[in-house]
Order: structure tokens, then sequence, then C-alpha cells
């Protein structure tokens, strides 16, 4: 399965009466029916790790980015009409600058290595708290609330799954917790995100900016309030998209399928 | 080095008078101050001190209180506001220490406000300093330039004219920097691209075939290994790249260590095995068209150049033939020459180029301290004290 397709439904599973095993390309599995696929005995795997590095790096991509007004300075400097680079076009500092990881699984924790070198504060809000040394090694102040987080950080960077749980996770509430000039970083998935309060949250400037890998659905219908934004950076799920990460990801889903096949214990299967 | 922590607290006493006979002694901790009354009504107080920035980072200013009444020394900037005019609130600041004059203010009264104009504020390279100027200002003492290129200055013939130059090497290093990362990772990972496709009216789907390169365990080699440079090279190893170098001279053992930088003498060595080359360098007679046609054809095909440092390093028009050619897979720059580029440039065109508008220190708080450094620079000439980043001719 690559890019969640074909979508696997229960007509689908009916009508493959020998299928032993999905093999679904990436980390997340929001798009698969765990208890159906279960039910029918099929077996599921994907590939966490390999995404973890890429991932992590797009995250700091759409950081830096988005601070430095990366995307809009280009447009600026191919448009037909500059004549001048004018003295007052500024964007905002990430060095020293304070970083919140909603999410401090491996992708997370990435981020946060990464962050680090850029002198950033980083706090992080998790379903429990990192042990010392991880902490400490990148520097990293837990917030059990999450509120706390908001309310300090410049960037907000959301690294967690989409479950039940973390549907809409960041509503109206979590926008206006924000600080007025702190920018939402979004490489997990669109459904984490209340889209519609975060095109309100921006319309209004509650908060200054946004950058998502993803959104929900992608792509976004073409009449979406979010592709008009200056504000707002949006590019195409390519949190793991490099040549090495995908060719390392069908290996993996390979090898899981050949173990699934072969009756022996499947490497990475999701339980 | 003026950061240092050791110079943690400079205090100066109040001793001077007037423009011309300043004489400060600056005291540090453990060095005994005297100072001597002056005789003038007129006193200043003024420190020299290291704070936090709000950004986190220790940042050089100088406080100026007027005790009574008196003239502050004049500088001449270009302009306050408008298209290349000091910013407005930069404006204010300098006018806390300075008696602010404009070019226009200037040329309109030449014979009484030649004799105010101690100082220069150099601003995205301007006002222009030509021998006229300098020939017009007989009370000239120092140009402040905001920024740490002074490849825009006539260092010989200020010099000529008893005329310091300094600049802002402290302020620039963290933003321009992170801004050789953003370049770095915008590239390899095509984001421009990627972002116009994710808004384009013409979108229907997100192409599974659609791929960029990996930043994280590639290869960087960083020309220009001065505190910029090496502020790259701290970023780029959190991500777990490999990192050589190439420098007039090397660094020190510990400091490679640090990083895990490895020097390349020869740049041909760099050239041939970096995945990703970034220009960090000075613009000088030396490093002009650094990077030509040869330069460009030891680099790997699959390579991306960085530019943060001036665009005359590159030989522009063999970097589109490359590009052009396929000889190596893209370029990010932040300096061009001219900027902006006429438009009709080729590269402006090419899709595997991102260019941005000379945006290395470009935020908020970096406009600030770099303002903040060339006053400090600018007070220190004028009150006779060691200069913090004066910059000499060869």
């Amino acid at each position: 399965m690559w890019y969640h397709k074909p979508a696997i439904n229960e007509e689908l599973l009916q009508s493959l009466p020998n299928l032993k095993v999905v093999a679904s390309s990436g980390v997340g599995i929001d798009h698969l029916d765990l208890k159906l696929l279960s039910s029918y005995g099929v077996k599921v795997a994907n590939t966490p790790f390999v995404v973890s590095i890429d991932t992590a790096d797009m995250g700091m991509a759409l950081l830096l980015a988005s601070s430095r007004r990366l995307v809009e300075g280009h447009e600026m400097a191919v448009s037909p009409e500059t004549e001048y680079f004018p003295a007052d076009w500024l964007g905002v500092e990430v060095s020293g600058a304070t970083l919140g990881i909603v999410g401090m699984g491996v992708i997370g924790y990435k981020v946060a290595e990464r962050a680090k070198a850029f002198e950033m504060k980083i706090l992080y809000h998790n379903r429990n708290q990192r042990k010392k040394e991880e902490e400490s090694a990148v520097g990293a102040v837990y917030c059990k609330k999450i509120d706390y987080l908001l309310q300090q950080s410049d960037f907000v960077l959301l690294a967690v799954n989409l479950t039940p749980q973390t549907h809409k996770l960041i509503g109206k509430r979590e926008l206006e917790l924000m600080k007025p000039t702190a920018t939402l970083i979004n490489i997990s998935r669109g459904l984490v995100v209340d889209q519609d309060a975060l095109v309100e949250a921006l319309q209004n400037k509650v908060i200054k900016a946004a950058a998502l890998d993803v959104t929900y659905p992608e792509p976004l219908p073409r009449d979406h309030p979010l592709l008009k934004m200056k504000n707002v950076i949006i590019t195409p799920h390519i949190g793991s998209a490099t040549k090495k990460t995908r060719w390392v990801m069908m290996e993996e889903m390979v090898e899981s399928i050949q173990a699934g096949l072969a009756g022996l214990p499947v490497p990475r299967e999701v339980l | 080095m003026f950061r240092s922590k050791a110079l943690s607290l400079l205090k100066l006493i109040p001793l001077m008078s007037g423009q011309s006979n300043l004489a400060y002694k600056f005291i540090h901790p453990v060095i005994a101050c005297h100072g001597h009354r002056c005789h003038r009504s007129v006193i200043y107080k003024q420190w020299y001190r290291t704070r936090p920035h709000s950004a986190g980072r220790r940042t050089i200013s100088a406080g100026t209180k007027v005790m009574a009444q008196g003239e502050l020394p004049g500088v001449l900037i270009l302009d306050i506001g408008g298209t290349h005019g000091v910013l407005e609130d930069l404006a204010a600041l300098l006018k806390k220490h300075f008696h602010l004059i404009t070019m226009k203010e200037f040329l309109g009264n030449k014979e009484e406000m030649s004799k105010k104009i101690q100082s220069v504020f150099v601003f995205e390279c301007r006002p222009t300093i030509d021998r006229e100027l300098l020939e017009s200002l007989p009370n000239l003492k120092v140009i402040g330039n905001s920024g740490v290129g002074v490849d825009h200055l006539d260092l010989k013939m200020i010099s000529s004219f008893g005329v310091k130059v300094t600049n802002t090497p402290n302020a620039v290093a963290d933003p321009t920097a992170d801004i050789g990362m953003a370049l770095m990772l915008a590239s390899a990972r095509r984001l421009v691209e990627g972002c116009q496709i994710a808004v384009s009216p013409d979108t229907k789907y997100f192409a599974v075939d659609w791929l960029g390169v990996e930043v994280s365990r590639a290869t960087l080699g960083i020309i220009g290994m001065g505190s910029i440079g090496y502020k790259v090279a701290q970023r780029a190893r959190a991500f777990n790249m490999r990192i050589l170098y190439h420098n007039r001279n090397r660094r020190r053992k510990e400091e490679e260590e640090a990083v895990g930088a490895h020097y390349c003498a020869k740049m041909e060595d760099l050239l041939q095995q970096s995945d990703f080359v970034m220009l960090v360098v000075n613009l000088t007679p030396e490093t002009h068209k650094l990077i030509g046609r040869k330069e460009l054809g030891l680099m790997k095909p699959t390579a991306t150049l960085i530019n943060i440092s001036r665009g005359a390093v590159i030989d522009q028009d063999a970097l589109v033939e490359a590009l052009r050619n396929k000889v190596i897979r893209a370029a990010a720059l932040d300096v061009t020459y001219p900027e902006p580029l006429p438009r009709d440039h080729p590269l402006l065109n090419l899709n595997n180029v991102i260019i941005t508008p000379h945006i290395g220190t470009a935020t908020v708080q970096a406009i600030h301290m770099m303002a903040e450094e060339a006053i400090a620079n600018i007070l220190a000439v004028l009150n006779d004290q060691p200069i913090p980043s004066e910059v000499f001719p060869k």
C-alpha cells in the first residue's frame, strides 16, 4: 500500500480469500481499519523508523522557511515586478527562540536534536515524560499541560500520530493560547488541527503564521482559504519524500510481506 | 573577541566634554580606574555592557545619558524610512547617541552640517562613500557599517582620509547561519516547488514519484570557516551531516572536533566529495569568482550550491550553464550580482534555483543588534577607546 492506496474496505477483503499481509508505506496507519483487518486474519505492517529522520528534517525546513519568509522572499526575488529589495522586509529569528514540540516520539525527539543546535529553548508535551537523560541531551523541558507549552512557544510543532485522542487536538482554544507572534508547524496529520479554526486564527492574526506538510484532505480543494494566505506555507505531504528513504521503505515493506507469506513473525507488524 | 565572557562588564566614567576632546578611560573590574573632571557643563555618562538579548544571546550596547545640555556627535545617514532609508526605530536608537543628519539635510546646508558630521552610519550599503563625500566632511572620524561585509567600501581610499571603518560581525552570525541552513533544507526538499504545487489552481492530486534529496547524513562542504561558517557547521552537525571545510587557515583541533569537521587543504577535494557546497567567505579580490566553470565541473551532478556570501564569489554565467546542463543538481542563493538581478536573467526562471532577496540578517532582532553594534563601534572611535570591530585595508 503506497500513499494509502488501494483503499482497504470490507468488499476488497471479502474478495481476496488468500490475503495474508498488508504492508503500508510510512508510519501512519490512521487510514487503516485495524479491527476489520484483524477480523479477516490479515497482518498489517508499516515502516515506522525509516521515515523519522527525513520527517524531522522537513519539520526544521518548514520552521526555518516560515520564520524567514523564504517562499515569499523567493517570489519577490524572481517576480517580474520587482525593482528593488525593500529595507523594511523582515522575518523573525530562529536561533534562541522557543520551540514547543507536541508529541515527543521518535520524530519529535529528532526535531529536538536539530533545534538544539540552533540554541532554541525546547518545551515538549507528550503522553508520557521522557527519561531524564533523554531530556537533558536536548535540553527539553516537559510540559504536563499543553497549555503552558502553547503560551510560551514561538514555534509550535505537531509530531503526534492521528488517533481519536489527537483528532482536532489544536482547535480554537489552543490557537488562542498561542502567542500572536507564534507559528504553527504541522508534520503529523491534517486532522490533528481544526482547519476551520486555523483559518479563522490566521485571518484574525491570533497567530502569526502556519507551515503545513499535511492537510485534510490532500490536496485541499482549490478554493480553500489556506491556499491564498501569504503567511501560510503548504507542502504536498513530502515528509519522507527522498530517494534513499523511499527505497528503504520499499525494502522494508517487501521484507514484511515475505515474512508474512512464509508464516514467520512479521517485522514492523502493527498490532 | 569582544563577546568573550571575560569582558562581562565594561564601565566608563564620565570625563568628557564637547566633541573633540574626549578622554574616556574604560574600566574593567580588575583595573583601577581614574578619571578627571571636565570643566565644561557637559557631562556624559557612558557605559558599555553585555546584556542577555531577548533571543538569549549576548549583545553589546552603549547607553548614553546626557546630563546637561550639549551637542551630540553628528552621524550622517541616507534617509529615514522610504525605500532605502534607515528603519524608523533604528533612527530612534541612533538619536539617543547622535545628532542625526540625513543626506538631504546635509546637502541642503553643507557649510554648517559638514563640520558636525563625525560619523556615517552605512545601512544596506547606503549612503555611497566616495571621494567627493569624504572631501566634504572634514571632521569625519569613522564609518560605522551595519553588517559584516565591507566589499562596497573602498577601504584604502577611506583610510587615506584618516577615517576608520567598523563592521558588525557579532550580530550577523546566527541569522546568516540560519538562512544558510534554511536554503539548504528548502533546496534539498524542493520546498518552494512543493509549495507552488500545493497551492496551484491546476493541482488535482499529489504525485507519488515526486522526490527530493536527504540532508541528514549527507556531506556538507563549507567554503569559508569564519564565525558564520562555524555556526553553520554547529547546526549541520545536529543533522548528522559529514562536514568538510576549506579555509585560508586550518582551525584548531578542538574546534574541528567540536563540530566533526574535516579540513580540506585543497578546495577541489571538498568540491568532489560534497552533496551540498556552502559559500561563507567574504568578498575580496582573492574570492572573486572563486566558483567558476572548473569548480562547478568538479562538483557531483547530484550536488547543490548554496551561497550566503556575496554574488560575485560565483561566476554567474558559469552557474547558469552548469544548472542548465545538469552539471550540478540545484542552487540556492541569498546573494546575487547585482541585487536584484535584471528581470530577464536566466537564473530567475530555472525551477531548480531558489533565490532569496539578501535576507541573511533580515530579522527584527538582527537589525537591531546590528545597529547597536555599529553604534558601539562608532562611539568607541569617537571616545578614543578600543574599537570592537575595526576593519583595515589589506
